[in-house]
């Protein structure tokens, strides 16, 4: 059942038990926790958070804790499956679902007493209808047998029940077909993220600090494809409301803030990653849209951003040191000579420039909400094996604590690991054309034993890898389809098991939807060709199977996706 | 005595703070608090309006002598006279550091209140040193400071107690053994 009123049904209801919460691993769902955590550290509410990185560890986690408690909050995880069915709660067990994952399953919207989403109404209006997915059969087989006891009227009622079987294959008939294009493609909402912000600000307890979660809930979604440009755009527009209405105070009595407190501020930021922390040679070579446009994995394509850099009146060996060390003159000039040249190599003003916001912190440097996100997503998913999942996920959470500079410099260092690594396999893919053409889609596999391969074993980093191929491959090949192609990636998971993680991303042509048809598809291969696939993670075109099972699994998806 | 039992005695002092909520008078052993009404400021004890503040339930009112003018006098004051001069409240610093710490965005200019009131207190530390060091060098066995903060005397009491009591021992000694040759020689 959607919940309404935030306030009254889900905060007022849950404030008096110990509350459970389980959040899943992407800086989305850890803002949008934090953002909980601090509002039930305010009410001084008892909580328990346990992160969990896929439905099985769900399952755990929940019988693990599940003793004595109440209320179970479910932050971007848990709304994509029948949730009561999954977890077999006791009755008076309620779960709170704030999950952007698209589409809500049906069980969950129409249980009114177990199940409450925490979501915006006007993302569920594709739900089908009550009447389309459930009727009440008793009624007919209590019909039936009384039927069978009056004997004489039996031929009417036959003809009778002819025609309510008929009508009921109808029904079901009709039911699959809703059923299936409901959860045809998966998508993504409104940021967990931002939908506790908005319950912070309602219960008027919304500071900066909460602000800046949200601003990095939602920055996250949109690095991480999840959400279109426009619908980032539009939250965007939300926030920033929100970031004037706390950081503006009238006219003289601006300065008189001090330096110490938290500041945001709207900029249109340059789009490359952790820019300010880097060499500007680095940040670009790392940026996606540049990269791909110039093709910078290439001899020549290194000669072309040279020549780009040359027009821009920047010299090399200020290009190749670090950002914050480059001549003031140059440094202020970067943005505008990037605007005013890229046009000419093929650039659009969208791969260069991302609206967003940064963040001003005492007399450090500032830094901006795709820093954070890609530092953090980094250690959520560090490929060190010594350290358990729970470990990274509080090192992730304080990361986005304010002034924790050291935790931020390792967490930046490391995301320029994993931009590295991405890189390079991407430039691999491409020197060994490993991108293969499958007919109705692409598909690449990340060799088992590469240097980095562990990075490629978590899902974020293997989209945004994924995505990085895709696009690449588009840029080079001369294929005209390219462009209409979606793209398959294998990575090695666990050697020791001889596992793979499977990830589709859709084809670049439909990219102001993102919306991924993958997750049916490899559902029904699966069922197809009987492979043990592990359909565990929260994001459905994310599956773990047997690495030998590889290819006949991928025959399969090629005869359904024809 | 730990500076942090001090700032612990100060947080008795009262604040004034701006609830945002409505709620009767709370009764407790140190007295009674309230009754709040949102967006009036009432006074309560420090310990009280940090707690609330960093439940997001108030905001601070700057007390009326943190604020850029008075203090400034205050520095000029204590800077022209040879003896302390009294303070404002008790636990000037105590409070100042508190309220800046959790309230940096409630307390108008809190950047340069919080360098003027260091000022202040390095002022009246230095005074106290030489004090100190003119009352050990002249061996005198009492001396009188007025206005001195609790925080202040905190500050130097290890020390002060310390030396006199080794001052101590070191003059009996030497009188003993005064008082020995003395006695040996009739």
């Amino acid at each position: 059942m959607l919940v309404r009123d935030f306030k009254r049904e889900f905060y007022d209801v849950v404030q008096h038990q110990r509350v459970l919460v389980l959040v899943a691993f992407d800086v989305d769902s850890l803002c949008g926790c934090k953002i909980l955590q601090y509002l039930f550290q305010c009410d001084q509410v008892l909580y328990t958070i346990v992160p969990v990185t896929d439905l099985q560890e769900l399952e755990k986690a929940f019988l693990e804790n599940a003793e004595g408690i109440k209320h179970v909050v479910l932050i971007n995880c848990g709304a994509t499956v029948d949730i009561v069915d999954l977890l077999q709660p006791e009755d008076h067990v309620r779960f709170y679902i704030c999950d952007s994952h698209r589409p809500v399953d049906v069980h969950n919207f129409y249980n009114a007493v177990q199940v409450k989403l925490l979501m915006r109404e006007d993302e569920l209006s594709t739900i089908p209808t009550y009447d389309e997915l459930f009727r009440d059969d008793s009624e007919d087989s209590g019909n039936e047998s009384e039927d069978s006891d009056t004997g004489y009227k039996k031929k009417k009622f036959d003809e009778e029940s002819i025609i309510r079987r008929q009508e009921k294959r109808r029904w079901s008939e009709n039911r699959v077909k809703v059923l299936f294009d409901y959860t045809k493609f998966t998508s993504y909402g409104t940021s967990a993220a931002l939908v506790m912000f908005d319950l912070a600000w309602k219960l008027s307890k919304d500071t900066n600090t909460l602000l800046w979660l949200a601003i990095v809930g939602v920055t996250d979604q949109y690095i991480h494809f999840k959400t279109p440009r426009d619908k980032y755009m539009e939250d965007i527009l939300t926030l920033q409301s929100h970031v004037s209405r706390h950081n503006q105070r009238g006219g003289d009595n601006e300065n008189t803030l001090s330096i110490n407190s938290l500041k945001i501020s709207f900029e249109e930021e340059l789009n490359f990653p952790l820019y300010r922390h880097w060499t500007l040679m680095d940040t670009i070579c790392h940026s996606m849209p540049i990269a791909c446009k110039l093709r910078l994995w290439s001899l020549k394509g290194q000669k072309r951003l040279h020549e780009f850099l040359a027009e821009m009146g920047l010299p090399l060996n200020q290009c190749r040191q670090q950002f914050g060390a480059m001549d003031a003159n140059l440094r202020s000039e970067v943005k505008g000579k990037i605007q005013e040249f890229m046009s000419k190599y093929g650039l659009d003003i969208q791969d260069v420039i991302l609206p967003s916001f940064s963040l001003h912190y005492g007399y450090k440097s500032q830094l901006c909400a795709t820093d954070y996100v890609l530092s953090s997503i980094a250690v959520l998913e560090s490929g060190d094996k010594s350290r358990s999942s729970t470990d990274n996920f509080l090192e992730a959470c304080d990361i986005l604590q304010k002034g924790c500079t050291d935790k931020m410099e390792a967490g930046l260092s490391a995301a320029k690991l994993q931009l590295r690594s991405i890189y390079t396999q991407v430039q691999s893919f491409l020197e060994m054309h490993q991108i293969i053409s499958a007919g109705p889609f692409l598909y690449v596999f990340v060799q088992e034993g590469t240097a980095d391969s562990s990075y490629f074993a978590h899902p974020q980093c293997s989209i945004r890898l994924a995505r990085f191929a895709l696009q690449a491959h588009c840029a080079v090949s001369r294929n005209k389809r390219a462009q209409s192609l979606p793209l398959v990636l294998g990575a090695p998971l666990r050697q020791e098991e001889g596992t793979s993680l499977v990830v589709g991303i859709p084809p670049l042509d439909t990219d102001d939807e993102r919306k991924n048809f993958f997750g049916k598809a490899f559902e029904q291969a699966a069922e197809a060709t009987n492979t043990t696939a592990k359909f565990n993670n929260f994001d459905s075109y994310i599956i773990e199977m047997k690495s030998e099972d590889k290819s006949k699994f991928f025959d399969a998806l090629i005869s359904i996706l024809q | 005595m730990d500076p942090s039992e001090v700032e612990f005695l100060a947080e008795r002092e009262l604040v004034k703070v701006i609830p945002n909520f409505t709620h009767d008078k709370i009764y407790l052993i140190s007295g009674d608090v309230g009754p709040f009404s949102a967006g009036l400021p009432l006074p309560v004890p420090l310990w009280l309006a940090v707690n609330l503040k960093q439940r997001q339930k108030c905001r601070f009112v700057a007390p009326d002598w943190m604020d850029i003018d008075v203090l400034k006098e205050k520095k000029q004051e204590e800077a022209d006279s040879r003896f302390f001069t009294p303070m404002p409240s008790p636990h000037y610093m105590e409070i100042t550091q508190l309220l800046l710490q959790w309230g940096t965005d409630d307390i108008p200019k809190a950047d340069e209140i919080r360098t003027l009131v260091k000022d202040i207190w390095d002022l009246r530390i230095a005074k106290l040193r030489s004090s100190i060091d003119v009352f050990v060098k002249s061996g005198e066995s009492h001396a009188k400071l007025n206005y001195l903060t609790l925080m202040e005397i905190n500050t130097v009491r290890l020390f002060l107690t310390k030396a006199l009591n080794h001052m101590h021992q070191l003059k009996s000694v030497t009188s003993r053994d005064t008082t020995n040759s003395n006695s040996q020689a009739f």
